[in-house]
């Protein structure tokens, strides 16, 4: 891209050097994925095939789905940890109404309605009152948690109708089964509402700068709230598709799995200082995890050795762009340390 | 006070010059601190004054002279080395622990207290300081409860500490209400009396000229004058500080004033300003004129609700109005382009069509939401080439442009909204010339078109050139509305430095 | 009542309210669970406490400075487990290696997690994420799914739980609650008169003051975490020595537990105040409110991971709103009083 024949002639912005990061960042996930892909073909000839692409997606589906509202949020400059717990709850709250016989359409609804409860819970914290997203969704990871072992005590709930089984497993939609298919339907969604809308726009600028929003005359609030709001719902509607597929739920339904949802979103390239960051991103680096997984699995790699190897990307993500803008900083100093750059109204310290 | 003069300069700046990019911020400045004596640097917004103390506290390395310690060079390359050289500075925002109490505060950044915290002796010593200074605090007190002037009291303290020997203060008072100046005072006099250099900065002209020594006035980052305080008079030192030609290179046609836009009565906020008075009218440029701490902005956030006021009366277009947000304000047909364009004004990795259409992002939506982007750039584009935007594209980020063409994009935002009422604050600061005279056209022409317009600025020259009227302010108080042609310097000046009593030349 | 308010800070008070609420609740318990008031449920309570309390100190070190650390749980489960596995396989390593051992792998993953916060910018909670999955990844991977057997220890090892510091009547203090006790009163002394603990209130209340005032920030938040590791390794001895059999999931969310003591205990999450003994209270209430529950029949355990969430909840967002409140009063009555000089 040509500079302006009057950008001033020091003042390269730092996060000038993120956009860039960022268009390679892209680059080298999809550079990675090729890779990966090649080696776990080369151990499984099947590897590429439909049927086990199919399975190796619905394997985490879940998870892909609330990494959707995840990348949202963290653009925005906010995080929502009690996700994963919110899952639980809204599936244990499920099985429990299941328990007692009620209508299961009901249940289902009933659940859902208590993800947005939780949204509405944490959002009111957040946007209204003005704490922290960290603090909040913190405690609310470990308070919904605990709501969901009193629903369900020690007991596991199953033996759910042949047709929500089926939801999960049995193709819908040509070869995708229906939990698939609401993965792409939302997926589209997404890209198109943060990529292409007004409220997409919003979201970014309120990430990259909170004040220039609100001086701009955008509803910064609101938005805030709608996000957590829809955080709630999805992270719900996501452990119900979750404890269809299961088949059965218990009070530690889904525990753990904000580890993986965090990590495919600040792999994407999004930032965790908000204003940074796109769907595509996210998406490649989703299918670079859930390749890195399965190729893991291929070489029989336990479960546990692939939640770390996923905990090492997750500090690997933040650490390296890190040392990238320090060095980057550093180079820019030394260049132009005759220049001293910026225009006397820039921020300097006091 | 004249005794001082025998004592050899603990401190002397040496032809000091500094500049970033193309602005001369400092240009061959030098001056000689006294021990005992309180140094009053003097200028107004823009002059140098902030420049030259990040010079001595080692924010910023002069590009050129020297700095001579006790009469031998030394150079000063961080914070760090300023404070061991003994010197500090005291800002507006007190930087306090508010978890830590007083005496904890004072001592903190200590070295050399031993291994173990005592407290009984930290105590002690820290009542002992705050005794030397006449001051009396609760030294278990959390920081966190401290007034504004508490905390600077502990600052003060703690520098002293430290063992201080040229304490730089940049504008203490302006948040302080008139008492707390008097405690201040008797402490810098206390300090004087111990023989610390003090170089005071302020705003308040009959507060500094109370409290100083000696004068020094810089202007367009050029020493002017230093001298005894005994030896000038405050008209000589007004004189010094704006005693500079009007460029006329603008020129502001004649008014033709419309309809009455808007009506504001009585309009107050707490602790912030009082009793705003004025009408606004189509057609006219209203300037809001004042030095740091006159609370101009304050006023124009409260007109588009971003800060919105306690008390008083708006009404706007014939109706009265609570401004409580900026949606509403914009609602209403008012708009505010912010000072600071970088913080609050652009989303500096957004590209400039999304910065030119962030408020009114409703108009290019499609019926789902989406943005329509090709009406977008091309919106953006007229607006580039209406107000000569130089960017290469619409579509580059607006934090790779310079500060002209950035101030100019943000214009076009708020035009963009078709506002009845244009606030812009500051809109030529920080700009080369050239850009300089593009705004001002610009805001002849928009005025010209039927747009009411206030325009809040520090520059003297900009004021008297583009205000049809002028309202003056200080502290947050109204000092004085003027016709344009009643205005001189020095009168807005006098009034700005509430000189006067509150003077009014003209017409609400 | 000056006297008293410049004594009883709004921190202060929370702290007197905890101790009556933990006295309250006892007797609550006391009146509805059988043979609650005997010499061997004070055992189970204080054991119990004792090991929170020991994490909870470290915890309360890396908070203070607006970080958390959430990979304790990890940290405790792996070194009782490596511990453990090395006593069993060598019964002659000699206690005060075997304690050393622990100290000094909790140290090491304590500096992992510091060098990535201090050096490599990365947001605590990000890290202990990750660390706190890596951890027991390690664990399992180390352990290949065995369990540390009890009689495979050393016998030293075993009896450790049963030696008591001294008895008062029924009740027994053991070793293990002693040593939890010298591990708050130690580090409560560094936190008050130590320059380094005066330091981590300092950065954790202005990060940016801390800046300008020239404290190397990196390093006492780095020896922070190492500290929290360290102590998290002690804790995992005392967890070796309490429970003998290990398994990959010892420990399995205890951070959950250790966070609740704390910010119960009055530790802000925002940094910059707190008190061990607030930590120690915190843990002591959730020690009791944990135990009680698993032996009163009427709730069912379960209703502990929702206490302990509610709790949590109520503390965080409950202080947000309350402890402001009683701050500004306390504050206003403070500038009443406070005498003003003369004017000119």
């Amino acid at each position: 891209m040509a500079r302006s024949a009057t950008s001033p002639a020091g003042g390269r912005n730092l996060l000038l050097g993120a956009w860039e990061r960022l268009k390679s960042w892209e680059g080298l996930l999809l550079g990675v994925l090729v890779v990966i892909v090649i080696i776990n073909s080369l151990q499984a000839p099947a590897y590429l095939s439909i049927r086990n692409q199919m399975n190796l997606l619905q394997l985490f589906i879940e998870k892909l789905i609330v990494a959707l509202i995840m990348t949202f949020l963290i653009i925005n400059g906010e995080i929502d940890l009690s996700v994963c717990s919110v899952m639980g709850l809204a599936a244990c709250t499920f099985a429990r109404l299941y328990e007692l016989r009620v209508p299961i359409e009901a249940a289902l609804l009933i659940g859902l309605a208590v993800g947005i409860a939780c949204g509405l819970f944490n959002g009111f914290w957040i946007a209204y009152v003005g704490l922290p997203s960290l603090i909040v969704t913190l405690a609310g990871m470990i308070g919904y948690r605990g709501l969901a072992y009193v629903l369900l005590e020690g007991r596991s709930v199953g033996y759910y109708p042949e047709w929500l089984n089926r939801l999960g497993q049995q193709p819908f939609i040509g070869p995708f089964p229906l939990v698939v298919v609401i993965f792409f339907v939302l997926l589209v969604g997404a890209i198109i509402v943060l990529q292409y809308s007004a409220f997409g726009r919003y979201v970014y600028v309120i990430g990259n700068s909170r004040e220039v929003a609100r001086y701009s005359g955008v509803k910064v609030r609101r938005v805030k709230m709608a996000l957590f709001i829809v955080s709630g719902l999805v992270s719900a509607l996501a452990g119900l598709l979750y404890a269809a597929r299961l088949g059965a739920v218990r009070g530690s339904t889904a525990e753990g799995f904000e580890l993986d949802i965090i990590t495919m979103v600040l792999m994407g390239g999004v930032s965790m200082y908000g204003g940074i960051g796109s769907l595509y991103g996210v998406l490649l680096s989703m299918l670079v995890i859930l390749n890195i997984r399965n190729g893991m699995s291929l070489v029989n790699l336990t479960g546990h050795v692939q939640t770390g190897v996923i905990g090492v990307l997750l500090i690997l993500s933040v650490l390296v762009p890190n040392l990238a803008r320090n060095i980057q900083a550093i180079l820019n100093r030394r260049r132009m340390s005759h220049l001293a750059g910026t225009l006397p109204e820039a921020q300097e310290l006091p | 006070m004249l005794m001082n003069a025998e004592k050899p300069p603990v401190m002397h700046m040496r032809h000091i010059s500094k500049s970033f990019g193309a602005t001369q911020a400092l240009d061959d400045v030098s001056l000689s601190i006294y021990p005992g004596e309180v140094h009053a640097l003097i200028g107004e917004n823009g002059a140098g004054k902030s420049t030259l103390i990040k010079v001595m506290t080692g924010i910023h390395q002069p590009d050129q002279g020297e700095i001579l310690l006790d009469g031998r060079p030394i150079q000063i390359r961080n914070s760090a080395a300023a404070q061991d050289h003994g010197i500090a500075a005291i800002y507006q925002e007190p930087m306090v622990f508010p978890d830590l109490n007083v005496a904890e505060n004072i001592f903190i950044s200590h070295r050399d207290r031993g291994a173990i915290v005592r407290w009984g002796r930290m105590y002690e010593d820290a009542a002992t300081i705050l005794a030397k200074l006449d001051v009396k605090l609760d030294v278990r007190m959390p920081a966190r409860g401290l007034t504004l002037a508490a905390q600077q009291a502990v600052e003060i303290a703690k520098a002293i500490s430290l063992k201080v020997r040229v304490l730089v203060m940049d504008e203490p008072t302006s948040s302080l209400s008139a008492h707390e100046v008097a405690q201040l005072f008797k402490l810098i006099s206390t300090l004087r009396n111990q023989g610390v250099a003090i170089l005071f900065i302020g705003h308040r002209l009959e507060e500094v000229l109370e409290i100083a020594d000696r004068v020094t006035i810089l202007r367009d980052g050029k020493w002017i004058s230093s001298a005894l305080r005994s030896q000038v008079t405050t008209e000589q030192v007004i004189q010094d500080m704006v005693g500079r030609q009007i460029e006329d290179f603008f020129a502001k046609s004649q008014a033709e004033r419309g309809d009455l836009l808007m009506s504001v009565r009585g309009l107050s906020k707490e602790n912030v300003f009082s009793d705003i008075n004025f009408d606004a009218y189509r057609g006219e440029v209203l300037c809001f004129a004042g030095l740091i701490g006159a609370r101009c902005t304050d006023v124009g956030l409260a007109l588009f609700g971003v800060e919105p006021a306690d008390a008083g009366h708006i009404t706007f277009a014939g109706k009265e109005v609570k401004i409580r947000s900026p949606e509403q304000a914009l609602d209403l047909g008012i708009a505010y382009a912010t000072e600071d364009r970088r913080q609050f004004g652009l989303a500096i990795p957004m590209s400039v069509a999304t910065n030119i259409t962030l408020p009114t992002l409703r108009r290019y939506l499609t019926a789902l939401g989406l943005v329509r982007q090709g009406d977008e750039y091309a919106m953006a584009e007229e607006y580039r080439q209406r107000l000569s935007i130089r960017a290469p594209s619409v579509k580059v980020e607006v934090g790779r442009l310079s500060g002209g063409n950035q101030q100019k994009v943000m214009l076009s935002k708020w035009l963009n909204a078709n506002p009845k009422l244009l606030i812009l604050d500051e809109p030529t600061r920080g700009i080369d010339v050239p850009t300089k005279v593009e705004v001002h056209h610009m805001i002849n022409a928009l005025a010209a078109q039927g747009l009411g317009i206030i325009l809040i600025s520090s520059d003297l020259p900009e004021v008297l050139a583009m205000g049809d009227r002028v309202l003056v302010m200080r502290e947050g108080r109204q000092m004085g509305l003027f016709d344009r042609k009643a205005a001189t310097q020095e009168k807005i000046m006098t009034a700005a430095m509430g000189h006067n009593r509150p003077a009014m030349e003209a017409q609400p | 009542m000056s006297a008293l308010r410049r004594y009883f800070r709004p921190e202060q008070v929370r702290e007197l309210v905890l101790v009556v609420l933990i006295v309250a609740l006892a007797l609550f318990f006391g009146t509805q669970i059988q043979d609650y008031y005997t010499g061997r449920t004070f055992l189970r309570i204080s054991t119990s406490i004792a090991i929170i309390a020991t994490v909870a100190v470290g915890e309360t070190l890396v908070v203070l400075t607006r970080n958390l650390d959430i990979s304790v749980g990890s940290m405790v489960g792996f070194t009782a487990y490596f511990v453990g596995t090395q006593l069993m396989r060598h019964n002659d390593i000699a206690p005060l290696v075997a304690v050393l051992m622990a100290i000094g792998i909790g140290a090491a993953m304590g500096l992992l997690n510091g060098i990535s916060v201090a050096y490599g910018k990365v947001p605590s909670i990000l890290v202990t994420l990750g660390t706190l999955a890596i951890y027991r990844t390690i664990l399992v991977e180390y352990s290949g799914a065995k369990t540390v057997v009890a009689n495979l220890l050393p016998q030293w090892v075993l009896d450790l739980s049963s030696m008591n510091v001294f008895s008062i009547g029924e009740l027994d203090f053991r070793l293990l609650v002693g040593l939890a006790l010298a591990v708050v009163v130690l580090f409560q002394l560094i936190l008050t008169y130590l320059p380094y603990g005066r330091h981590l209130y300092a950065i954790g209340s202005n990060p940016d003051a801390a800046r300008v005032a020239g404290f190397l920030s990196q390093r006492i938040v780095l020896v922070a975490f190492v500290l929290c590791g360290a102590l998290c390794g002690l804790a995992g001895f005392m967890f070796l020595a309490r429970f003998s059999n290990i398994t990959v999931v010892a420990a399995q969310g205890m951070e959950m537990e250790v966070l609740a003591a704390v910010v119960v205990g009055g530790v802000s999450i925002f940094g910059g105040s707190g008190t061990m003994i607030g930590a120690l209270l915190g843990a002591a209430m959730i020690g009791l409110i944990d135990q009680s529950l698993i032996r009163w029949l009427v709730i069912s355990e379960f209703w502990r991971r929702a206490l302990l969430g509610l709790l949590i909840l109520l503390a965080v967002e409950g202080d947000a709103v309350i402890i402001n409140r009683l701050r500004s009063l306390w504050v206003r009555s403070e500038l009443q009083m406070a005498p003003k000089q003369e004017s000119q």
